[in-house]
């Protein structure tokens, strides 16, 4: 050994210590960046420095349309909250809601504008490069008159851009405006457009109504409008005093709205309407309804008594006529339908069917039941919500090089339409594809020009929410922070292209702020006269103060049933793709509570939400019933391959007692290739496996008419999830107290605006 | 009187030289210890605590519900093995047992080592060390105090106390034989032997001082090392948690600190007696007697153990039942039966007279049960803070590799501060070595012839 | 007053657990499980509220999430006829609080208004509070999380960023009530009304399944929630004295 006296070892163990220590030392001192302060001393306009504050807007995470209020401290947005002065949250928000500030923030937004250069990548442009290069082709074609060679996709907005974007495709002259969403509920326009004639959303006064019978419809999570669902569920509950309103959910996989509800039941997958349709035949056959038209539905119902539709569903005939006498005997009651049991074959049938029971124990028009609402005060535009059908139509169209430009804004087809569509190549067919998003989503990543927008958050809109809550109601949505980036809003964006294709005369204003400003003419002039007294300057401030505009003018509540209808109602067994041998399962695919149809997915917050029913955050899952997982020899974690006739997903099982044993779920939402470092490459997609089994009346997916097999792969994952043990033992942790004679109580949260709200 | 020693023709000057040269006389093999011990000190403990400190303590594999560890059960186990010297010296001390004599001054160095590893420990185990003086009552501008009602407190307290304690009461013992390596050393040895030995000259009226302050010492130190573990038990029994909230665990902490504490003894006595040459001091007597102390402890523990379980099963409460099955069957069960293997049945064979009176066999038990009595600190915290009252909230705990590395470097800075000791310390008391041997007789200095005067 | 019997009355009052005669304020929550649903839109609030880091997969994966407020699920029975329940579970301002005992240092301890606070300065990390809450509602910060910039935009300038080693918890957005008390102070030295303030979460529950206020104010929401006869408080047996009170899920 090397000859080391005391002293060297002492020498060398003191210079390996203090030399760990300095360079500890050193690291720790040199870890803070120095941080500047922002002087003050000319302080930006509305910035008063540790004073809060508030702007009143809207939400743009889902189609609900919540009125939102955004706290901001020194130019920043620190919290939104609810409206209180909006009638649809009322002061209160949804968890997906309230991370819209990571929208607004997030670290992945797109910066400038950019265009994919030789080698397929994105290089930043100026502004006026990349509206030069889109405006020039447009006018072009225009010039040409082949402008409905171009195209424009966007979500379903609302409002006056949804009236801009059409006024645009109007002077192009291209009938190729389509709004896209994965989760529009088609069918229940059209059930509605059957039944009631009317192609606009009802009311749901779920508020009022003591029986809520919900086909499939996850109201309290993403159906429609969560929030509003939310309050009327609480009011309904322990609201009022001495009545509980009861709540009862039929459905194949427990939703959240079947956990709230006080009963779940499930019946075959795609059988809701045939249930419906029993419950109506037992109210009639009992006597309960004493219409003109009775023999009518008799006739029309004939086939569907309780034995049939037991069979048929899958639920006792005694289920059945006790849900349709109490349907019958509590009054106010209602029914509503979509979600899984309107995205059949039998879709349409399906929806229609329950209207029908609303119908027979007359519920139409009625407090607690359901209100139509009056027609919108700005513009509302259904006709151009595309379905499946008319995005393949676009593809088709695409692929035979008839597109020459498309412009998408705000939606994710790439993301959102199973591949079966083949949109990703009938993209790579268009010449040009400009994105409008906010974001690198799956499908801006195959854009050739980025015009990267606002957020919601700093850009000016306004938005007439659909369905209203029973009366006329608007809300602007005002820029709440000065832009973060380079980048525009999209109406703003749309303005300048129409200048540049020489629409100036026609769509002559400036900026979206103007083009509302004179868009709200029309509903100053709705307004009483003294509101006409003070003048449009005053009007147009205290709407955005108020940050919402209401009429208290109810809708026309008189419905009389056209008699052909009767005659057409029956729901055929649904239809499903892939022969039951070689799929056993049926997938049952559902929008994550978190994620909505995948575009809360690169939010870090709704990524580290715990997932509602399972407490799972980051990642994928496959529900399945215990008893199915027992005879499979899975356990939680497993991983297994779902195999549908049009693709494969590979995920990790978890054991979900409330699902039917021949259905699995999967959540949407996870599974993007793109869309920033939160989303990307985390879970799976279950739409990419969906086959292109259609709901025939409105050409929409039928997604829920999937058939999968599935099978073990031998390896396991450990899932993240926040939830230990879910059954508590009888530890009596969450107490009940019995059914009947409940002493139910009044009290309910209390509100006190202590918010100023500035405009 | 039994005779501590192998040998009876020693003298006094063969227990001077045998000791003083085990300080002076420095082989190669001390200094390959040494460094080895020092480089895995720095490696596995210290570097790993660096990073943790830099990085945060989830470094370690702590977390909800799982907040404390590994850390917590090194702590107790060192504080445990603690009561492995001083503890028992003072008791020996007080009974008068003469066979101890040879081995209580290494006893009473491991208590102190295994206090300072364990104090270290508290550092490494608290979110914020650079804060750990808050936890001290100091006047301060703020008159900001500690929280006097916490356990935790209780037991800054008490081992500070128990730190100072053992300090004093080795370092008196001591003097003597400071006084007599000053004598026989020379140089910088001979200056700070000077200064420790504090001016002792071996007068009748030093030695009746010392030896009355060492009993009185020794009177203080019982109770308070009992307190010790008690306080130790608190910060656990003082929780309402299921499994930990009970009233048996301070008696079931000292116990398991003295089972603890005796069989790290034997350890190191082993160890002792082959590196340092110390086979006629060291002896089967000594470990006859540890082993019979090491059984009987063994059956308490065992006993404690089995009344544990008794009242968990019998209070019938979700709570108590399932922390209790979950210990028997659950995620940690195999750690469970390894530990009752260790601690309950293993040490049975010390039964045996020819069991306790072999070395290497008593070795193996001795490790086998510090095993064992180390599982149970672990399990205390991992079993009982993964199943407490809202399932919901249920999850388990798996130490990460910083924290093994670091269970591992404790042990290797323990070995250290030990190496250091015995360069410094006589390790074997010499004065009462001698008091057990017979007084030697004085050898005419003229050649012998005839018969002796 | 002698030396002695002000020895003697410091110390009875040190002896009782949050030894107020009576809180000046005493905040307290309802939570109606007949009106959860379990959506987490007061996780969201609280996370958004309060400066609650997101702590990335792998930490959660480790067991290591920061949920002030989270939202506890119990299954009942078995297919077809299983159900789910939830619960919110937040620090529950117990006022014979087990974890404000073991603070050594005192980070945690009650305040005039019944609470149970958390001082993070103070906290030197033992993690020993959370052992003792039986709520299990303390968490811990392992790590310095940092936010992805700009997220830090986004930051609550009213409420402290913690660091690692710190323990962290519900505190009732005390920033909210402290703001409440100086606007009422400011305004004629006057009490804060009901309702004036809410926290995060109760603020945006979207079924009002929430309520919070003064329980010393006999008219406040909350006083007449909590005298509901479904009302009832998780694990009242521990006598944790806690100032969250739970109404019973009805089984209609
Ligand atoms: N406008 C103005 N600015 C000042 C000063 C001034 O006089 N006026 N003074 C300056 C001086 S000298 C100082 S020291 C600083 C002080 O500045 P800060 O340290 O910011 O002091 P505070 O605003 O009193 O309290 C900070 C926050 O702690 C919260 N808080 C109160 N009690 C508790 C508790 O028990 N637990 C927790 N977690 N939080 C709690 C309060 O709600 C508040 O949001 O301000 C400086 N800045
Ligand atoms: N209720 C309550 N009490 C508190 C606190 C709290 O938050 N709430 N905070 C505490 C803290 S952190 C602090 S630092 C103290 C601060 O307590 P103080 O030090 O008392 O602070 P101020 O009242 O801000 O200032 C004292 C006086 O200095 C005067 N002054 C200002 N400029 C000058 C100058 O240039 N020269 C001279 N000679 N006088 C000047 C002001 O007019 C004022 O009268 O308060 C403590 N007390
Ligand atoms: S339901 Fe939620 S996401 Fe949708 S608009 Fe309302 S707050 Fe926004
Ligand atoms: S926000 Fe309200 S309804 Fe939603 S989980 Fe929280 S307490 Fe329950
Ligand atoms: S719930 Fe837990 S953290 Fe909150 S006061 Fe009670 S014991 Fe303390
Ligand atoms: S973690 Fe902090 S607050 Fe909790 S007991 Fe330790 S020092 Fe006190
Ligand atoms: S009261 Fe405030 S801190 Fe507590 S859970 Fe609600 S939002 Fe979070």
């Amino acid at each position: 050994m090397p000859n080391i006296d005391r002293r060297e070892f002492l020498k060398l163990v003191g210079a390996g210590g203090v030399s760990v220590g300095a360079g500890f030392m050193l690291r720790e001192s040199t870890k803070h960046p120095r941080e500047y302060l922002i002087p003050h001393v000319v302080a930006p306009e509305d910035i008063s420095s540790g004073l809060s504050t508030w702007y009143n807007s809207v939400c743009s995470m889902c189609p609900a349309g919540c009125g939102i209020s955004v706290r901001t401290r020194e130019g920043r947005a620190k919290k939104i909250e609810g409206n209180l002065s909006h009638p649809v949250s009322q002061g209160r928000l949804c968890a997906l809601g309230q991370a819209g500030l990571q929208a607004l923030y997030n670290p992945d937004r797109l910066t400038a504008p950019m265009r994919r250069n030789g080698e397929g990548t994105f290089e930043e442009i100026t502004w006026e490069q990349g509206l030069k290069q889109v405006g020039d082709r447009l006018d072009l074609l225009r010039a040409a008159g082949r402008g409905n060679r171009v195209a424009l996709l966007t979500t379903g907005v609302r409002g006056h851009l949804a009236q801009l974007f059409e006024s645009f495709m109007r002077q192009l002259g291209s009938p190729r405006l389509l709004h896209y969403d994965y989760d529009h509920p088609h069918t229940l326009y059209a059930a509605n457009q059957q039944f009631f004639g009317e192609d606009r959303l009802p009311y749901y006064d779920l508020q009022n109504t003591r029986l809520l019978l919900s086909f499939g419809a996850d109201y309290l999570s993403n159906w429609i409008s969560p929030v509003h669902h939310s309050l009327g569920f609480g009011e309904s509950r322990q609201g009022p005093a001495d009545v509980r309103g009861r709540f009862v959910q039929i459905e194949p996989r427990m939703s959240i709205s079947g956990a709230a509800a006080d009963e779940w039941i499930p019946a075959r997958p795609g059988t809701e309407g045939i249930l419906a349709l029993g419950l109506a035949h037992h109210i009639i056959a009992e006597g309960n309804y004493s219409g003109a038209d009775r023999d009518a539905w008799m006739a029309a119902l004939a086939d569907y008594t309780a034995d049939a539709v037991a069979e048929q569903t899958g639920v006792p005939a005694t289920t059945i006529t006790r849900l349709a006498d109490s349907f019958v005997d509590t009054a106010p009651s209602l029914a509503i339908g979509g979600g899984s049991a309107g995205n059949h074959s039998n879709g349409v049938d399906t929806l229609v069917a329950v209207n029908a029971l609303n119908y027979l124990v007359g519920n139409i028009g009625q407090e607690g039941g359901l209100v139509f609402n009056p027609e919108p005060a700005g513009p509302a535009l259904q006709q151009h919500q595309a379905s499946y059908s008319t995005m393949l139509e676009l593809a088709e169209a695409a692929h035979h090089g008839e597109i020459d430009v498309l412009i998408i804004n705000g939606t994710n087809p790439v993301f959102t339409l199973p591949p079966t569509a083949e949109f990703e190549s009938a993209l790579a067919q268009i010449p040009l594809v400009v994105s409008l998003s906010s974001f690198l989503d799956e499908t801006t990543a195959l854009a050739d020009v980025i015009l990267p927008s606002h957020t919601y958050l700093e850009s000016w809109g306004d938005d007439f929410p659909e369905p209203g809550v029973g009366f006329s109601v608007g809300a602007v949505s005002q820029p709440v922070v000065s832009p973060l980036y380079n980048t525009r809003g999209t109406g703003d964006i749309i303005l300048d292209l129409a200048r540049r294709m020489g629409s100036s005369s026609v769509m002559p204003w400036q900026s979206m702020e103007e083009f509302l400003k004179y868009g709200w003419q029309r509903i100053y002039q709705r307004g009483d006269s003294q509101t006409l007294a003070q003048g449009f300057d005053a009007f147009w401030t205290s709407v955005l103060k108020a940050g919402a505009w209401g009429e208290t003018k109810s809708g026309n509540t008189a419905f009389s049933l056209n008699p052909d209808v009767i005659a057409g109602i029956g729901v055929a067994p649904p239809e499903f793709s892939g022969s039951e041998d070689d799929y056993p399962f049926i997938l049952h695919p559902y929008l994550s509570p978190n994620f909505h149809d995948g575009r809360g997915a690169n939010l870090p917050w709704m990524q580290e939400l715990p997932d509602p029913m399972t407490s799972i955050m980051y990642g994928s899952w496959v529900e399945m019933n215990p008893l199915t997982a027992q005879q499979m020899e899975l356990s939680e974690g497993d991983l297994v391959d779902i195999q549908s006739p049009h693709g494969q997903l590979r995920v990790p099982v978890f054991i979900y007692p409330a699902i039917m044993p021949n259905v699995i779920a999967i959540p949407i939402g996870q599974g993007h290739g793109e869309y920033g470092r939160y989303a990307k490459d985390r879970g799976v997609n279950p739409i990419q496996i969906l086959s292109p089994q259609l709901e025939p009346v409105t050409g929409s997916l039928a997604s829920s008419a999937t058939r999968v097999n599935v099978s073990a792969t031998g390896k396991r994952v450990k899932l993240v999830k926040t939830g230990g043990t879910s059954r508590d033992l009888g530890r009596n942790i969450i107490q009940t107290t019995g059914g009947s004679g409940v002493e139910v109580s009044s009290v309910s949260s209390n509100s006190i605006p202590i918010t100023e709200v500035t405009s | 009187m039994t005779t501590p020693t192998e040998r009876n023709d020693l003298g006094y000057n063969d227990i001077h030289e045998d000791v003083v040269r085990s300080i002076v006389k420095t082989g190669p093999k001390y200094y390959i210890a040494l460094a080895t011990a020092g480089s895995v000190t720095l490696l596995c403990f210290f570097f790993p605590w660096f990073y943790q400190l830099y990085y945060g303590i989830g470094a370690a594999g702590m977390n909800h519900p799982g907040v404390w560890g590994t850390y917590l059960s090194s702590f107790i186990f060192w504080i445990g093995l603690s009561h492995s010297g001083t503890l028992l010296s003072c008791v020996l001390h007080l009974t008068n047992s003469s066979w101890r004599k040879a081995m209580y001054r290494s006893a009473e160095a491991m208590t102190l080592f295994s206090l300072v590893v364990a104090a270290t420990y508290v550092m490494v185990h608290v979110g914020r060390p650079w804060f750990i003086h808050w936890a001290l009552p100091y006047p301060n501008q703020m008159e900001l105090w500690p929280n006097f009602r916490s356990p935790l407190l209780f037991d800054v307290m008490a081992i500070a106390t128990y730190i100072t304690g053992s300090t004093i009461f080795i370092y008196m013992g001591s003097i003597p034989d400071f006084a007599a390596v000053r004598d026989r050393t020379s140089g910088w040895r001979n200056t700070m032997y000077t200064l420790l030995s504090l001016g002792w000259r071996g007068t009748d009226k030093e030695w009746h001082r010392l030896h009355w302050a060492y009993t009185f010492l020794a009177v203080l130190i019982i109770p308070l090392a009992v307190s010790v573990h008690s306080i130790v038990s608190w910060d656990f029994a003082m929780s309402i948690v299921p499994a930990l909230h009970q009233t048996i665990f301070a008696p079931y902490f000292v116990v398991g600190a003295i089972y603890s504490g005796t069989a790290g003894i034997v350890t190191v006595m082993f160890v002792l007696r082959k590196t340092m040459g110390f086979e006629q001091y060291i002896t089967k007597l000594h470990f006859d007697n540890l082993g019979k102390l090491l059984l009987v402890l063994s059956l308490i523990w065992t006993y404690i153990n089995a009344v544990e379980l008794f009242t968990g099963w019998y209070s019938g409460s979700s709570e108590e039942y399932e922390a209790l099955g979950y210990k028997l069957f659950g995620f940690y069960a195999p750690l469970y039966w390894e530990m009752i293997l260790f601690c309950a049945v293993a040490p049975l064979l010390m039964f045996s007279t020819r069991f306790r009176t072999s070395f290497v066999p008593m070795l193996i038990l001795s490790i086998a049960i510090n095993i064992g009595m180390y599982t149970e600190r672990f399990l205390i915290i991992a079993t009982s803070l993964s199943r407490q009252y809202l399932p919901d909230a249920w999850g388990v705990y798996v130490p990460s590799l910083v924290e093994i590395s670091i269970m591992v470097g404790s042990f290797a800075l323990f070995t250290t501060l030990f190496l250091v000791f015995v360069k410094i310390f006589p390790s074997v008391s010499m004065y009462e070595v001698k008091e057990t041997m017979a007084t030697p007789k004085i050898e005419p200095l003229a050649p012998a012839s005839g018969s002796p005067a | 007053m002698s030396l002695f019997s002000r020895f003697l009355d410091g110390w009875r009052k040190y002896r009782k657990p949050g030894y107020y005669e009576k809180f000046d304020y005493h905040w307290t929550m309802t939570v109606d499980l007949d009106k959860c649903t379990g959506c987490e839109a007061c996780m969201m609030a609280c996370q958004a509220e309060n400066n609650i880091p997101v702590v990335g997969e792998d930490e959660v994966a480790r067991g290591r999430e920061l949920q002030w407020i989270r939202v506890e699920r119990y299954w009942e029975g078995e297919y077809p006829n299983a159900r789910l329940r939830f619960m919110p579970m937040m620090c529950q301002h117990c006022d014979a609080a087990p974890c404000e005992t073991v603070c050594p240092v005192s980070a945690t301890y009650h305040n005039q208004d019944g609470l149970n606070t958390q001082i993070y300065n103070r906290c030197i990390g033992t993690r020993s509070c959370a052992v003792y809450c039986p709520y299990e509602v303390r968490y811990f910060n392992y790590y310095d999380h940092g936010w992805d910039s700009p997220l830090e935009q986004q930051l609550n300038p009213d409420v402290t960023v913690r660091g690692k080693g710190v323990m962290e918890k519900c505190t009732f957005c005390i920033q909210r009530i402290r703001q409440a008390k100086d606007l009422a102070k400011d305004d004629d030295r006057r009490r804060v009304q009901d309702g004036e303030m809410q926290p995060a979460c109760v603020q945006t529950c979207p079924t009002k399944a929430l309520v919070f206020g003064d329980r010393n104010d006999p008219e406040s929401q909350v006083s007449l929630s909590m005298d509901d006869p479904r009302s009832y408080r998780v694990l009242d047996e521990l006598n944790t004295d806690s100032s969250v009170f739970y109404l019973k899920k009805v089984d209609a």
